[in-house]
Protein backbone atom coordinates (compact mmCIF):
# COMPACT_ATOMS: atom_id res chain seq x y z
CA UNK A 1 0.00 0.00 0.00
CA UNK A 2 1.18 3.53 -0.81
CA UNK A 3 -0.30 6.64 0.80
CA UNK A 4 0.51 10.23 -0.09
CA UNK A 5 -0.13 13.20 2.16
CA UNK A 6 1.16 16.74 2.17
CA UNK A 7 1.78 19.45 4.74
CA UNK A 8 1.28 23.05 3.71
CA UNK A 9 2.64 25.86 5.81
CA UNK A 10 3.65 29.49 5.71
CA UNK A 11 7.16 30.14 6.94
CA UNK A 12 7.74 33.42 8.74
CA UNK A 13 11.45 34.13 8.54
CA UNK A 14 14.17 34.47 5.90
CA UNK A 15 15.97 31.45 7.35
CA UNK A 16 14.42 29.11 9.91
CA UNK A 17 14.36 25.56 11.18
CA UNK A 18 10.82 24.40 11.78
CA UNK A 19 10.01 21.15 13.55
CA UNK A 20 7.53 19.02 11.63
CA UNK A 21 7.93 15.77 13.58
CA UNK A 22 4.42 15.77 15.01
CA UNK A 23 2.82 16.47 11.65
CA UNK A 24 4.67 13.54 10.07
CA UNK A 25 3.84 11.32 13.04
CA UNK A 26 0.16 12.17 12.66
CA UNK A 27 0.23 11.39 8.96
CA UNK A 28 1.74 7.99 9.69
CA UNK A 29 -0.77 7.22 12.44
CA UNK A 30 -3.66 8.10 10.13
CA UNK A 31 -2.31 6.19 7.14
CA UNK A 32 -3.43 2.71 8.20
CA UNK A 33 0.04 1.36 7.43
CA UNK A 34 1.43 -0.92 10.14
CA UNK A 35 4.85 -1.73 8.78
CA UNK A 36 6.82 0.08 6.12
CA UNK A 37 8.64 3.35 5.56
CA UNK A 38 7.77 7.02 5.44
CA UNK A 39 9.49 9.51 3.16
CA UNK A 40 9.37 13.21 3.98
CA UNK A 41 10.23 15.28 0.91
CA UNK A 42 10.22 19.03 0.32
CA UNK A 43 8.61 20.32 -2.86
CA UNK A 44 11.06 23.23 -3.14
CA UNK A 45 14.68 23.97 -4.08
CA UNK A 46 15.37 26.59 -1.42
CA UNK A 47 14.29 24.51 1.56
CA UNK A 48 15.74 21.43 3.15
CA UNK A 49 14.48 18.49 5.15
CA UNK A 50 16.80 17.29 7.85
CA UNK A 51 16.99 15.45 11.17
CA UNK A 52 18.72 16.51 14.31
CA UNK A 53 18.18 16.84 18.01
CA UNK A 54 15.38 19.30 18.70
CA UNK A 55 17.33 21.84 20.69
CA UNK A 56 17.34 25.59 20.15
CA UNK A 57 21.11 25.74 20.60
CA UNK A 58 21.69 23.19 17.88
CA UNK A 59 19.28 24.96 15.55
CA UNK A 60 21.35 28.09 16.06
CA UNK A 61 24.65 26.26 15.52
CA UNK A 62 23.41 24.66 12.32
CA UNK A 63 22.27 27.98 10.93
CA UNK A 64 25.53 29.68 11.87
CA UNK A 65 27.46 26.86 10.23
CA UNK A 66 25.42 27.17 7.04
CA UNK A 67 25.83 30.97 7.03
CA UNK A 68 29.61 30.53 7.22
CA UNK A 69 29.61 27.97 4.43
CA UNK A 70 27.23 29.97 2.24
CA UNK A 71 27.61 33.67 3.11
CA UNK A 72 25.05 36.16 1.84
CA UNK A 73 27.81 38.31 0.33
CA UNK A 74 29.50 35.45 -1.52
CA UNK A 75 30.35 35.46 -5.22
CA UNK A 76 27.59 33.45 -6.87
CA UNK A 77 26.86 32.77 -10.51
CA UNK A 78 23.16 32.59 -9.63
CA UNK A 79 23.02 36.38 -9.32
CA UNK A 80 21.78 37.48 -12.70
CA UNK A 81 18.65 38.26 -14.65
CA UNK A 82 16.65 35.14 -15.52
CA UNK A 83 14.74 35.70 -18.73
CA UNK A 84 12.47 32.71 -18.09
CA UNK A 85 11.29 34.36 -14.86
CA UNK A 86 11.56 37.98 -15.95
CA UNK A 87 13.25 38.56 -12.62
CA UNK A 88 16.60 38.46 -10.91
CA UNK A 89 17.99 35.30 -9.41
CA UNK A 90 18.56 36.63 -5.93
CA UNK A 91 18.51 33.49 -3.85
CA UNK A 92 21.70 31.51 -4.50
CA UNK A 93 22.24 31.03 -0.78
CA UNK A 94 18.84 29.37 -0.48
CA UNK A 95 19.64 26.92 -3.26
CA UNK A 96 23.09 26.08 -1.89
CA UNK A 97 21.91 25.60 1.68
CA UNK A 98 19.14 23.40 0.35
CA UNK A 99 21.74 21.39 -1.53
CA UNK A 100 23.76 20.92 1.63
CA UNK A 101 20.79 19.96 3.75
CA UNK A 102 19.14 17.62 1.30
CA UNK A 103 15.52 17.39 0.27
CA UNK A 104 14.25 14.35 2.17
CA UNK A 105 14.49 11.97 5.09
CA UNK A 106 13.14 8.46 5.56
CA UNK A 107 12.08 6.55 8.67
CA UNK A 108 10.67 3.11 9.38
CA UNK A 109 7.04 2.54 10.29
CA UNK A 110 6.71 -0.18 12.91
CA UNK A 111 3.42 -1.26 14.47
CA UNK A 112 1.63 1.73 12.94
CA UNK A 113 4.05 4.32 14.31
CA UNK A 114 7.01 6.20 12.89
CA UNK A 115 10.16 4.89 14.58
CA UNK A 116 12.49 7.73 15.60
CA UNK A 117 15.57 7.70 17.75
CA UNK A 118 15.10 9.30 21.16
CA UNK A 119 16.88 12.52 20.19
CA UNK A 120 15.58 12.83 16.66
CA UNK A 121 13.32 15.52 15.29
CA UNK A 122 12.43 16.22 11.69
CA UNK A 123 12.88 19.77 10.42
CA UNK A 124 11.77 21.79 7.47
CA UNK A 125 14.64 24.22 6.86
CA UNK A 126 13.58 27.49 5.26
CA UNK A 127 16.35 29.22 3.34
CA UNK A 128 14.43 31.79 1.29
CA UNK A 129 11.45 32.78 3.37
CA UNK A 130 8.92 33.79 4.17
CA UNK A 131 7.00 31.66 1.71
CA UNK A 132 4.14 29.22 1.37
CA UNK A 133 5.70 25.77 1.46
CA UNK A 134 4.60 22.20 0.75
CA UNK A 135 6.10 19.04 2.23
CA UNK A 136 5.19 15.72 0.62
CA UNK A 137 4.82 12.66 2.81
CA UNK A 138 4.85 9.28 1.09
CA UNK A 139 4.20 6.14 3.15
CA UNK A 140 4.87 2.69 1.72
CA UNK A 141 4.00 -0.50 3.57
CA UNK A 142 1.29 -2.92 4.60
CA UNK B 1 13.32 59.10 19.90
CA UNK B 2 10.53 58.21 17.48
CA UNK B 3 10.81 54.92 15.66
CA UNK B 4 11.84 55.26 12.05
CA UNK B 5 9.04 54.48 9.64
CA UNK B 6 10.11 52.28 6.76
CA UNK B 7 8.25 52.71 3.48
CA UNK B 8 8.68 50.72 0.30
CA UNK B 9 7.72 53.23 -2.38
CA UNK B 10 7.73 50.80 -5.29
CA UNK B 11 5.54 47.69 -5.21
CA UNK B 12 3.12 46.27 -7.75
CA UNK B 13 -0.20 44.92 -6.43
CA UNK B 14 -1.52 43.21 -9.57
CA UNK B 15 -0.91 39.67 -8.25
CA UNK B 16 -2.90 40.21 -5.05
CA UNK B 17 -5.58 37.57 -4.58
CA UNK B 18 -8.00 40.32 -3.55
CA UNK B 19 -8.00 41.84 -7.01
CA UNK B 20 -6.53 39.18 -9.32
CA UNK B 21 -9.56 36.95 -9.39
CA UNK B 22 -9.30 34.86 -12.57
CA UNK B 23 -6.61 32.86 -14.40
CA UNK B 24 -7.01 35.33 -17.27
CA UNK B 25 -6.15 38.24 -15.00
CA UNK B 26 -3.13 36.38 -13.66
CA UNK B 27 -1.94 35.61 -17.21
CA UNK B 28 -2.44 39.26 -18.21
CA UNK B 29 -0.31 40.39 -15.29
CA UNK B 30 2.38 37.82 -16.07
CA UNK B 31 2.50 38.81 -19.73
CA UNK B 32 2.39 42.56 -19.17
CA UNK B 33 5.07 42.60 -16.47
CA UNK B 34 7.05 39.80 -18.09
CA UNK B 35 6.94 38.02 -14.75
CA UNK B 36 6.29 34.63 -16.27
CA UNK B 37 6.49 32.51 -13.11
CA UNK B 38 4.96 34.91 -10.62
CA UNK B 39 1.63 33.71 -9.29
CA UNK B 40 -1.30 35.18 -7.40
CA UNK B 41 -0.45 35.51 -3.73
CA UNK B 42 -2.45 36.17 -0.61
CA UNK B 43 -2.54 39.49 1.17
CA UNK B 44 -1.62 37.60 4.33
CA UNK B 45 1.58 36.42 2.65
CA UNK B 46 2.37 39.94 1.45
CA UNK B 47 1.96 41.35 4.95
CA UNK B 48 4.13 38.60 6.43
CA UNK B 49 6.75 39.37 3.84
CA UNK B 50 6.65 43.05 4.74
CA UNK B 51 6.88 42.17 8.44
CA UNK B 52 9.92 39.96 7.95
CA UNK B 53 11.55 42.61 5.76
CA UNK B 54 10.81 45.26 8.39
CA UNK B 55 8.66 47.39 6.09
CA UNK B 56 5.86 49.34 7.72
CA UNK B 57 4.09 50.57 4.63
CA UNK B 58 4.17 49.82 0.92
CA UNK B 59 3.12 52.07 -1.94
CA UNK B 60 0.93 50.18 -4.40
CA UNK B 61 1.63 51.22 -8.00
CA UNK B 62 -1.01 50.18 -10.54
CA UNK B 63 -0.78 50.76 -14.28
CA UNK B 64 -3.55 51.66 -16.71
CA UNK B 65 -2.81 50.07 -20.08
CA UNK B 66 -6.18 50.71 -21.65
CA UNK B 67 -4.93 51.97 -25.02
CA UNK B 68 -1.86 49.82 -25.39
CA UNK B 69 -3.10 46.49 -23.98
CA UNK B 70 -6.81 46.80 -23.22
CA UNK B 71 -6.57 46.40 -19.48
CA UNK B 72 -5.11 47.50 -16.19
CA UNK B 73 -2.46 46.07 -13.93
CA UNK B 74 -4.74 46.83 -10.99
CA UNK B 75 -7.37 49.52 -11.48
CA UNK B 76 -7.75 52.55 -9.25
CA UNK B 77 -10.75 50.81 -7.71
CA UNK B 78 -8.62 47.72 -7.03
CA UNK B 79 -6.04 49.85 -5.26
CA UNK B 80 -8.76 51.51 -3.20
CA UNK B 81 -10.03 48.06 -2.17
CA UNK B 82 -6.57 47.01 -1.00
CA UNK B 83 -5.96 50.25 0.85
CA UNK B 84 -9.33 50.00 2.57
CA UNK B 85 -8.49 46.45 3.69
CA UNK B 86 -5.12 47.44 5.13
CA UNK B 87 -5.07 51.22 5.55
CA UNK B 88 -2.19 51.07 8.01
CA UNK B 89 0.04 49.10 5.62
CA UNK B 90 -0.72 50.23 2.07
CA UNK B 91 -0.36 53.60 0.35
CA UNK B 92 -2.46 53.62 -2.79
CA UNK B 93 -1.44 55.28 -6.03
CA UNK B 94 -3.67 55.84 -9.04
CA UNK B 95 -2.88 55.27 -12.67
CA UNK B 96 -4.46 56.67 -15.79
CA UNK B 97 -3.76 56.16 -19.45
CA UNK B 98 -2.61 59.53 -20.81
CA UNK B 99 -4.15 58.73 -24.21
CA UNK B 100 -7.52 57.80 -22.73
CA UNK B 101 -10.04 60.62 -23.36
CA UNK B 102 -11.41 59.97 -19.87
CA UNK B 103 -8.00 60.17 -18.21
CA UNK B 104 -8.53 63.48 -16.42
CA UNK B 105 -11.94 62.50 -15.13
CA UNK B 106 -10.53 59.22 -13.79
CA UNK B 107 -7.63 61.03 -12.19
CA UNK B 108 -9.82 63.54 -10.43
CA UNK B 109 -12.01 60.71 -9.15
CA UNK B 110 -8.92 58.91 -7.86
CA UNK B 111 -7.73 61.98 -5.97
CA UNK B 112 -11.00 63.61 -4.89
CA UNK B 113 -13.19 60.58 -4.22
CA UNK B 114 -10.78 57.70 -3.61
CA UNK B 115 -8.19 59.85 -1.82
CA UNK B 116 -5.34 57.99 -3.48
CA UNK B 117 -1.92 59.31 -2.63
CA UNK B 118 -0.23 59.80 -5.99
CA UNK B 119 -0.08 58.86 -9.65
CA UNK B 120 1.96 56.13 -11.35
CA UNK B 121 2.86 56.48 -15.03
CA UNK B 122 5.10 54.39 -17.26
CA UNK B 123 6.14 56.26 -20.43
CA UNK B 124 7.72 53.21 -22.05
CA UNK B 125 4.82 50.86 -21.44
CA UNK B 126 2.11 53.46 -22.02
CA UNK B 127 3.94 54.90 -25.04
CA UNK B 128 4.02 58.60 -24.29
CA UNK B 129 6.64 61.28 -23.85
CA UNK B 130 6.50 63.27 -20.61
CA UNK B 131 6.30 66.52 -22.59
CA UNK B 132 3.37 65.56 -24.80
CA UNK B 133 0.53 68.08 -24.87
CA UNK B 134 -1.88 65.66 -23.23
CA UNK B 135 0.31 65.59 -20.12
CA UNK B 136 -0.10 69.25 -19.17
CA UNK B 137 -3.61 68.87 -17.76
CA UNK B 138 -2.51 65.75 -15.88
CA UNK B 139 0.35 67.62 -14.26
CA UNK B 140 -1.99 70.49 -13.42
CA UNK B 141 -4.41 68.07 -11.77
CA UNK B 142 -1.61 66.61 -9.64
CA UNK B 143 -0.57 70.11 -8.61
CA UNK B 144 -4.16 71.05 -7.81
CA UNK B 145 -4.46 68.11 -5.41
CA UNK B 146 -0.83 68.27 -4.26
CA UNK B 147 -0.23 64.67 -5.34
CA UNK B 148 3.16 63.38 -6.55
CA UNK B 149 3.88 61.28 -9.62
CA UNK B 150 6.09 58.22 -9.80
CA UNK B 151 7.33 57.78 -13.36
CA UNK B 152 8.97 54.66 -14.55
CA UNK B 153 12.33 55.98 -15.74
CA UNK B 154 15.23 54.42 -17.60
CA UNK B 155 15.25 50.95 -19.09
CA UNK B 156 12.33 48.64 -18.49
CA UNK B 157 12.69 44.87 -18.55
CA UNK B 158 8.97 44.54 -19.23
CA UNK B 159 7.97 43.37 -22.71
CA UNK B 160 6.90 45.91 -25.34
CA UNK B 161 8.77 48.80 -23.83
CA UNK B 162 10.98 51.29 -25.64
CA UNK B 163 13.56 53.04 -23.53
CA UNK B 164 13.47 56.25 -25.57
CA UNK B 165 10.26 57.35 -23.83
CA UNK B 166 11.72 57.16 -20.36
CA UNK B 167 15.19 58.64 -20.55
CA UNK B 168 15.65 60.93 -17.55
CA UNK B 169 16.43 63.99 -19.68
CA UNK B 170 12.89 63.73 -21.08
CA UNK B 171 11.61 64.82 -17.68
CA UNK B 172 13.58 68.05 -17.37
CA UNK B 173 10.89 70.26 -18.83
CA UNK B 174 8.35 68.74 -16.45
CA UNK B 175 10.58 69.64 -13.52
CA UNK B 176 11.32 73.07 -14.94
CA UNK B 177 7.77 74.15 -15.74
CA UNK B 178 6.09 72.47 -12.77
CA UNK B 179 8.16 73.48 -9.77
CA UNK B 180 5.34 72.59 -7.39
CA UNK B 181 4.96 69.11 -8.81
CA UNK B 182 6.95 66.47 -6.96
CA UNK B 183 7.87 63.49 -9.09
CA UNK B 184 10.04 60.43 -8.74
CA UNK B 185 12.22 58.88 -11.40
CA UNK B 186 11.82 55.24 -10.50
CA UNK B 187 14.70 52.81 -10.87
CA UNK B 188 17.03 55.85 -10.66
CA UNK B 189 16.61 56.13 -14.42
CA UNK B 190 19.15 53.35 -14.93
CA UNK B 191 21.31 53.16 -17.01
CA UNK B 192 21.18 56.96 -17.38
CA UNK B 193 21.95 57.57 -13.73
CA UNK B 194 24.14 60.60 -14.51
CA UNK B 195 21.13 62.25 -16.15
CA UNK B 196 19.09 61.45 -13.06
CA UNK B 197 21.82 63.02 -10.91
CA UNK B 198 21.72 66.13 -13.09
CA UNK B 199 17.98 66.46 -12.51
CA UNK B 200 18.24 65.76 -8.78
CA UNK B 201 20.89 68.46 -8.50
CA UNK B 202 19.01 71.08 -10.50
CA UNK B 203 15.46 70.45 -9.28
CA UNK B 204 14.48 69.82 -5.71
CA UNK B 205 11.04 68.66 -6.78
CA UNK B 206 12.67 65.62 -8.42
CA UNK B 207 13.16 62.39 -6.48
CA UNK B 208 14.50 58.96 -7.42
CA UNK B 209 13.93 55.50 -6.00
CA UNK B 210 16.19 52.53 -5.41
CA UNK B 211 14.19 49.90 -7.30
CA UNK B 212 17.03 48.85 -9.55
CA UNK B 213 18.83 45.54 -9.82
CA UNK B 214 19.74 44.21 -13.23
CA UNK B 215 23.10 42.56 -12.66
CA UNK B 216 24.78 40.76 -9.77
CA UNK B 217 23.41 40.85 -6.22
CA UNK B 218 21.73 43.88 -4.71
CA UNK B 219 24.81 44.94 -2.68
CA UNK B 220 27.10 44.50 -5.68
CA UNK B 221 24.83 46.40 -8.05
CA UNK B 222 24.24 49.25 -5.61
CA UNK B 223 27.98 49.52 -5.07
CA UNK B 224 28.52 49.76 -8.83
CA UNK B 225 25.75 52.29 -9.47
CA UNK B 226 25.90 54.41 -6.34
CA UNK B 227 29.64 54.45 -5.59
CA UNK B 228 31.44 53.82 -8.90
CA UNK B 229 29.16 55.10 -11.67
CA UNK B 230 28.28 57.94 -9.32
CA UNK B 231 30.54 59.68 -6.85
CA UNK B 232 30.81 57.70 -3.65
CA UNK B 233 29.41 60.51 -1.50
CA UNK B 234 26.87 62.03 -3.87
CA UNK B 235 23.84 60.51 -2.19
CA UNK B 236 25.08 61.06 1.35
CA UNK B 237 26.12 64.67 0.72
CA UNK B 238 23.88 65.99 -2.03
CA UNK B 239 20.83 63.80 -2.64
CA UNK B 240 19.99 62.57 0.86
CA UNK B 241 16.59 64.29 0.78
CA UNK B 242 15.62 63.06 -2.68
CA UNK B 243 16.19 59.30 -2.67
CA UNK B 244 13.46 56.89 -1.57
CA UNK B 245 13.62 53.18 -0.91
CA UNK B 246 11.75 51.09 -3.44
CA UNK B 247 12.02 47.35 -3.92
CA UNK B 248 10.11 46.68 -7.16
CA UNK B 249 8.31 43.79 -5.45
CA UNK B 250 7.40 41.23 -6.77
CA UNK B 251 10.12 41.42 -9.45
CA UNK B 252 12.74 42.04 -6.80
CA UNK B 253 12.71 41.05 -3.15
CA UNK B 254 12.06 43.46 -0.33
CA UNK B 255 14.27 41.70 2.20
CA UNK B 256 17.46 41.69 0.17
CA UNK B 257 16.89 45.12 -1.41
CA UNK B 258 16.29 46.72 1.96
CA UNK B 259 19.27 45.02 3.55
CA UNK B 260 21.51 46.22 0.70
CA UNK B 261 20.49 49.85 1.21
CA UNK B 262 20.84 49.64 4.99
CA UNK B 263 24.35 48.22 4.65
CA UNK B 264 25.61 50.99 2.36
CA UNK B 265 28.38 53.20 3.64
CA UNK B 266 26.30 56.28 4.44
CA UNK B 267 25.35 58.28 7.51
CA UNK B 268 22.56 56.68 9.53
CA UNK B 269 20.48 59.85 9.07
CA UNK B 270 20.76 59.42 5.32
CA UNK B 271 19.69 55.78 5.54
CA UNK B 272 16.71 56.81 7.66
CA UNK B 273 15.70 59.46 5.14
CA UNK B 274 15.94 56.99 2.27
CA UNK B 275 14.00 54.32 4.14
CA UNK B 276 11.03 56.51 4.99
CA UNK B 277 11.56 60.16 5.79
CA UNK B 278 11.83 61.25 2.18
CA UNK B 279 8.75 59.27 1.23
CA UNK B 280 6.71 61.18 3.79
CA UNK B 281 7.88 64.45 2.26
CA UNK B 282 7.24 63.19 -1.25
CA UNK B 283 3.74 62.11 -0.33
CA UNK B 284 3.02 65.36 1.46
CA UNK B 285 2.37 63.46 4.69
CA UNK B 286 3.25 64.51 8.21
CA UNK B 287 6.52 63.05 9.47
Amino acid sequence: MVKHESIEMITRAYNAMIKITDKVRDAVSNSGISNGVVYVITAHTTTGITVNEGLECLESDIQVMLDKMVPEDGDYSHARFLHSYGAMAGNPTGHLKSHLTGNNVVFPIIDGKMKLGNAQDIYLCEFDGPQEREIMITMIGE
Amino acid sequence: MAKRITIDMHTHPAFSETICLTPEQEKFAQDMYGLYKTEVSSDEMQLIYMDVAGIDKAALLPLDLTSTAGGCLASNEDVLTLVNKHPDRFIGFASIDPHDPAALEKLEQAFAEYKLSGLKLHPSKQRFYPTEDCMEDIYAMCEKYNKPITFHAGMSVEPDTLSKYAKPENFEEVAYYHRNLRFCLAHFGWPWTQETCMLLLKYQNVYADTALLYFDSAPEFYEQVFTIDMGKKWIDRSFRHQIMFGSDDPRLEMIRMKRAIENMDMRQETIDLIMGGNALEFLGMEG
